[in-house]
């Protein structure tokens, strides 16, 4: 195996070492199917009662309006089948911008930070004629790392009586989401942003609405979601979360050094290249830049032969690499082939489980970044 | 079983193999493969690259379904066995314009087009070339069966070994630039040593069916994919004999080919019960929209026009000298006489015996009239006058 620099953070986490052990000792115990009665089948609702405690926890919510689904995207499509209208931003993932099919979109400056007052504008025009309004705003933007004033977005649809949703998938683990502060009507996560197995997400949502599940059978997740459930998911992601949760604050300052180290040293021998969000609020780990003249997915392929496993635009299962729409949304039609995303671990503590980056490893990044 | 050091010959690349990244155009086929295989086996630093020329989901009619075509992951399963890096190129955009547009413009002037020449020509060996450079690599290596010659410096092209697997055809528009970097390891192979190749790999496209169609034409309905992309330009109109009377209708000169005997809707003529009662389609008369049909005598051609000329050797110091053609992939070479212009940019060609069904679109391919293997050059007939012209139906 070679020796590849692993940047690459905001599409998956590595599996913490905590997170395994605990998924060995689940899968060490026995048969787990928490729908049985028995003892067995109390010890599997045990392991999934934790891990909504966790997750509660750690973000401040009630833990019993959480329900675990096969990711965040499965999440977002349960959530938005029950409604008919839904507003979203321009920048959203693509979870949520195909299963809204939605023709309501709010446009981005260029920034990429969510235009408020078009929100404000648009929802005054169509409140009145529609019942049930959902707003969707992502709370970090996947590509670009920009924090969207997630809070006044929820004020200004609450003064239309509009729903609010936030995929939070890019920030649980970055920054601290408190559902005390924010009152938001629905969250969604997903596990393997934070260090848990991929294939379990979850929906946070508030007491007041019922929600139709998509999939029907055995009534598990309160009746919201059936099919048995992924207790190895649900276990690694309750164990995430809880170790995020051990810390008060999300401490960045290491993964915000390393990332401010490598974007200065590329503007210093590559300065033609443009960084994206740079002046605004950005989580401490991502960076996203462009190189006028080279593609991204050139980029991509060279770098990886170097051995640095970064991303581009948004890549779809093929591996094809699309033009990326955040990009675009953004303002720079021109460089929407060509931007290339390096994102660090989301927090030190994530940082220092993992073997650490080196300033050297950064230094041969930019190097490679500058030939081009 | 193959000795691996012919392998090494044919890439004609100084020194040690592991100081040379080859990227592999891969396209997911038993032959790529087995291309990239045979140079990881040889030592090269191989990178595999493969095209996504149109989005699956959507040809398949299947909404959100985001392209992977079970091509792509067989290309990829391949790179993963052999442990070698493997990316997607999206050509989607390249490959409508340049290759499929000029497919559906081409049937809709009447002609019988070769998208897979176009494809070779404008993506594959213009943008998979530059982008195997900028990756650093040493040589382009595709999966086709034919073989380049390098006789101290003086670069050449030549059939495959394997005759009934022979692409020259495919490739006639490679330039003496481009054989600098290209390179077609499998060109002394037949394809049952490929296949077993592919069995001794393990590789899961070992026992694939070749590809018979084009592409992005699902079932070899090609018609299907004219009307869907220009629904407008293809209209029902009359089948007429060559004296230009009426006997049927057509539903667009699109479903009809040059020197088609089945499949046109009139039958012969009756109680006539000799060759001349079986009809042709002799031309395709875009004016008028009309299909004309004739016996067979009427598709004799002597002579073609063939432009966009490409030469593969030094341009001969002779404008009239004699070559074999070859009119369609799959039929044998003929024989006959070339007067180039000036600059070689187009010939004429004269044939030795009348030649029947030649269609404008399609590609003429030279090869030496001394040693079959070797490929001249060739270029596309614009002009194929048959016996029809002299009753000037067309045109008229």
């Amino acid at each position: 195996m070679k020796n590849q620099i692993y940047l690459d953070h905001n599409a998956t986490v590595p599996l913490l070492k905590e997170v395994k052990k605990s998924l060995i000792d689940c899968m060490d115990f026995g048969p787990l199917n928490a729908s049985s009665i028995h003892y067995y089948g109390r010890k599997g609702k045990d392991i999934i009662e934790v891990a909504r405690a966790n997750i509660s926890q750690l973000i401040n919510a009630n833990k019993n309006n959480i329900i675990f689904t096969s990711s965040a995207t499965e999440a977002i499509n349960l959530l938005f089948s029950n409604f008919e209208t839904i507003i979203v931003s321009s920048i959203e993932h693509l979870a949520v911008l195909y299963s809204s099919k939605s023709d309501h979109i709010i446009p981005v400056n260029q920034d990429g930070i969510v235009d408020l007052n078009f929100l404000e504008l648009y929802l005054k025009k169509i409140f009145k004629n529609n019942k049930k309004i959902l707003v969707s705003v992502m709370w970090v933007n996947n590509e670009t790392g920009v924090i969207q004033p997630i809070k006044d977005i929820v004020n200004i649809a609450k003064k239309f009586q509009c729903l609010t949703h936030c995929d939070a998938a890019q920030a649980l683990g970055k920054i601290n989401i408190n559902l005390d502060e924010i009152e938001l009507d629905f969250l969604t996560l997903s596990g393997h942003k934070i260090g848990a197995p991929t294939g379990v997400g979850a929906l946070v949502y508030n007491n007041k609405t019922n929600i139709t599940p998509q999939i029907l059978g055995g009534g598990q997740e309160k009746g919201m979601r059936a099919g048995t459930e992924n207790i190895l998911g649900i276990r690694g992601f309750g164990e995430a979360a809880r170790l995020m949760g051990m810390r008060k604050e999300t401490n960045c300052s290491q993964v915000k050094f390393l990332r401010d180290f490598i974007q200065k040293k590329i503007k210093k021998i590559s300065p033609e290249t443009i960084i994206f969000g740079e002046k605004t609020k950005r989580v401490a780990n991502t960076l996203l830049m462009a190189l006028p003249k080279i593609p991204g997915d050139l980029a991509l392929m060279k770098l990886d032969l170097e051995s640095f496993s970064v991303s581009s635009g948004s890549a779809c299962s093929s591996g094809k690499i699309s033009q990326s729409h955040v990009v675009s949304a953004m303002g720079y039609d021109e460089l929407a082939s060509n931007s290339v995303r390096i994102s660090f671990p989301p927090n030190d503590f994530i940082l220092n489980s993992e073997n650490l980056i080196t300033t050297q490893e950064l230094d041969k990044l930019a190097q490679s970044w500058s030939n081009l | 079983m193959i000795n691996i050091n012919q392998v090494i010959n044919e890439m004609d690349l100084e020194g040690n193999p592991s100081n040379h990244r080859v990227v592999v155009a891969m396209s997911g086929g038993v032959d790529s493969s087995v291309t990239a295989a045979l140079l990881v086996e040889a030592g090269y630093n191989v990178v595999g690259l493969t095209m996504q020329l149109y989005d699956y989901g959507k040809a398949l009619k299947k909404k959100g379904a985001c392209c992977a075509g079970s091509d792509i992951n067989d290309a990829r399963l391949v790179s993963s066995r052999l442990g070698i890096p493997h990316y997607v190129l999206n050509y989607e955009s390249v490959f409508q314009d340049q290759v499929i547009n000029d497919f559906v413009d081409s049937y809709l002037r009447g002609e019988t087009p070769i998208p897979c020449v176009r494809c070779n020509q404008t993506v594959k060996f213009t943008d998979m070339f530059s982008r195997a450079k900028k990756l650093g690599a040493s040589a382009l290596a595709t999966g086709h069966y034919i073989r380049r010659k390098n006789q101290s410096g003086n670069l050449s092209l030549h059939t495959g070994k394997d005759l009934s697997k022979d692409q020259s055809y495919f490739l006639f528009a490679t330039t003496k630039k481009q054989l600098n970097f290209v390179r077609f390891p499998l060109g002394f192979l037949t394809k049952e040593e490929t296949r077993s190749i592919a069995k001794r790999h393990e590789l899961n496209v070992a026992d694939k069916p070749d590809s018979q169609d084009i592409c992005f034409v699902p079932e070899g309905k090609y018609a299907d994919v004219v009307r869907k992309l220009r629904p407008n330009s293809v209209d029902r109109g009359d089948i007429v004999d060559v004296n230009g009377n009426v006997i049927g209708k057509h539903n667009g000169i699109i479903d009809f080919t040059i020197g088609q005997r089945k499949g046109i809707g009139v039958g012969g003529r009756k109680g006539v019960d000799d060759s001349n009662s079986i009809l042709y389609v002799i031309a395709l008369d875009t004016k008028k929209n009309n299909v004309i049909v004739g016996p067979k005598e009427f598709l004799s051609c002597n002579k073609i026009k063939i432009s966009e000329c490409n030469w593969i050797i030094d341009l001969p110091q002779k404008s009239k000298f004699k070559v074999l053609v070859k009119l369609r992939n799959s039929s044998e070479p003929v024989i006959g006489t070339i007067k180039a212009n000036f600059d070689f940019s187009f010939v004429f060609l004269y044939f030795d015996e009348p030649q029947y069904g030649v269609s404008t679109g399609q590609a003429a391919v030279f090869y030496n009239i001394k040693k079959r293997s070797h490929v001249l050059g060739g270029g596309w007939i614009t002009e194929a006058p048959n016996k029809l012209a002299d009753n000037n139906i067309i045109n008229a």
